[in-house]
């Protein structure tokens, strides 16, 4: 099949299988960024907005995603000019080895989008779909309040 | 997996064609379909171009389409009643990015073993939409129970009564994010004191679900405060089979203390 991909605001045209899955067409497609953990929609490694809403990529068909808007972690910031987020989870010590990192950040970049000023059990809430196994979540909720603050505080 | 058909009809004239196909199933947001078996599908109708995904209150009647996706409803049900039974249930299913993407016509046509919207779809006896060779509103239970509905319909949406039902909802996992064992659904409505309707729902038991009327029936038009919950459930007889770590008398015990707490709170005890 070939389809066009609207991928961090490029469009691009590709050939992909029509069983395959969201995941491998965009790691297929140098978004290495996304990561593959479970392929289970279980884990949330491998996460992004499609039409700016979460989802595991691994549980979507890509046919069902050609045309759509689709974001990735470095869709909203690079190390060179980092999001509010990312520079919390680096601030905070919210990264040890980094795996799941990419997908916490964008279920936290979901969360502050619609609610500027979470309480922690909102912040739980918005990653109930990302497991972490080295921080035990404290400095990852640490990292979403830090950026949220930011983020109020400088508009 | 083989190579797939893809169809992506704007009309449901259109998809009524496709379903003549052999090993031809809709696609509503993949999850159920990536968990079961692709053997026999030959190919998938991507329900994305049809207008499926309403949300509508009209004459004391709520019609969800089988394309809102469980944050859809929940986020829409809000609105009108924050403590409505699906806000309930659906908020504690799966995860954030799986509700952003399993649709209710999905889960209304697959009803795993572990749903969180078929016990109270029950409860509240909604209506289920379809089109097709069976066009018209069948009952949930009905539909359930007679699969010749399913083959050859599309599930369009569902239609619930809006009435104010005081609710309770669990469902036993060993860790959150785990598929349940079994749920439990209750709603209750009184009259001043006197309680004017109940329903009792467990999903995960012996053929899938079973309403409790017997207990139902003993409850209906009793004094609030004269329905003792503890040692209440003992009058129910529901059968489990056994899963990896728990027994199907276990189950059973299990299941008997949640009725129980769970009629506590919904009668205020």
């Amino acid at each position: 099949m070939e389809g066009i991909f609207k991928i961090n605001g490029k469009e691009i045209k590709v050939s992909f299988k029509s069983d395959a899955v969201l995941l491998s067409l965009l790691r297929e497609n140098g978004c290495t960024e996304v990561k593959e953990g479970c392929r289970e929609g279980e884990c949330g490694s491998c996460v992004v907005l499609l039409d700016g809403r979460l989802v595991n990529s691994c549980q979507v068909f890509a046919a069902s995603a050609a045309g759509k808007e689709i974001t990735t972690v470095r869709g909203i910031g690079n190390i060179h000019s980092p999001h509010p987020i990312q520079s919390a989870f680096a601030d905070s010590g919210a990264v040890q080895c980094g795996f799941c990192t990419p997908g916490m950040v964008l279920a936290a970049y979901c969360l502050l989008k619609k609610n500027p000023d979470p309480r922690e059990d909102e912040i739980i809430e918005a990653i109930d779909g990302n497991l972490c196994r080295c921080t035990g979540y404290v400095k990852i909720i640490e990292a979403v309040k830090i950026a949220a603050k930011r983020m109020r505080e400088n508009g | 997996m083989k190579e797939i058909k893809w169809y992506f009809p704007d009309n449901l004239k259109e998809v009524s064609a496709l379903f003549k196909k052999d090993g031809v199933i809709p696609h509503g947001g993949g999850t159920g379909i990536l968990k079961a078996s692709m053997s026999s599908v030959k190919g998938l109708i991507d329900l994305a171009l049809l207008p499926l995904g309403f949300f509508r209150v009209n004459n004391g009647t709520i019609e969800i389409g089988a394309a809102q996706t469980y944050a859809e409803v929940i986020e829409n049900m809000r609105k009108i009643d924050p403590e409505h039974i699906l806000v309930k249930a659906l908020s504690v299913s799966a995860s954030t990015p799986l509700r952003n993407r399993i649709t209710v016509g999905g889960s209304i046509a697959l009803f795993p073993p572990w749903s969180d919207l078929m016990g109270p779809l029950i409860a509240l006896e909604a209506d289920i939409s379809l089109y097709g060779s069976r066009e018209g509103d069948f009952n949930i239970t009905s539909y359930v129970n007679d699969r010749h509905l399913a083959r050859g319909n599309l599930i369009t949406g569902i239609k619930i009564n809006r009435d104010r039902w005081t609710g309770y909802y669990y469902r036993e996992t060993r860790t959150h994010f785990d598929y349940p064992a079994f749920t439990v659904t209750i709603l209750l409505k009184k009259a001043g004191k006197v309680i004017e309707d109940t329903r009792i729902v467990i999903v995960g038991c012996t053929g899938r679900f079973r309403r409790l009327l017997e207990l139902e029936e003993y409850i209906k038009g009793r004094d609030a405060g004269e329905v003792e919950p503890g040692g209440i459930s003992e009058k129910i007889k529901i059968d489990f089979t056994g899963k990896k770590s728990l027994s199907p008398g276990y189950i059973r015990h299990l299941v008997k203390v949640r009725i129980e707490r769970g009629l506590a709170t919904v009668l205020g005890n």
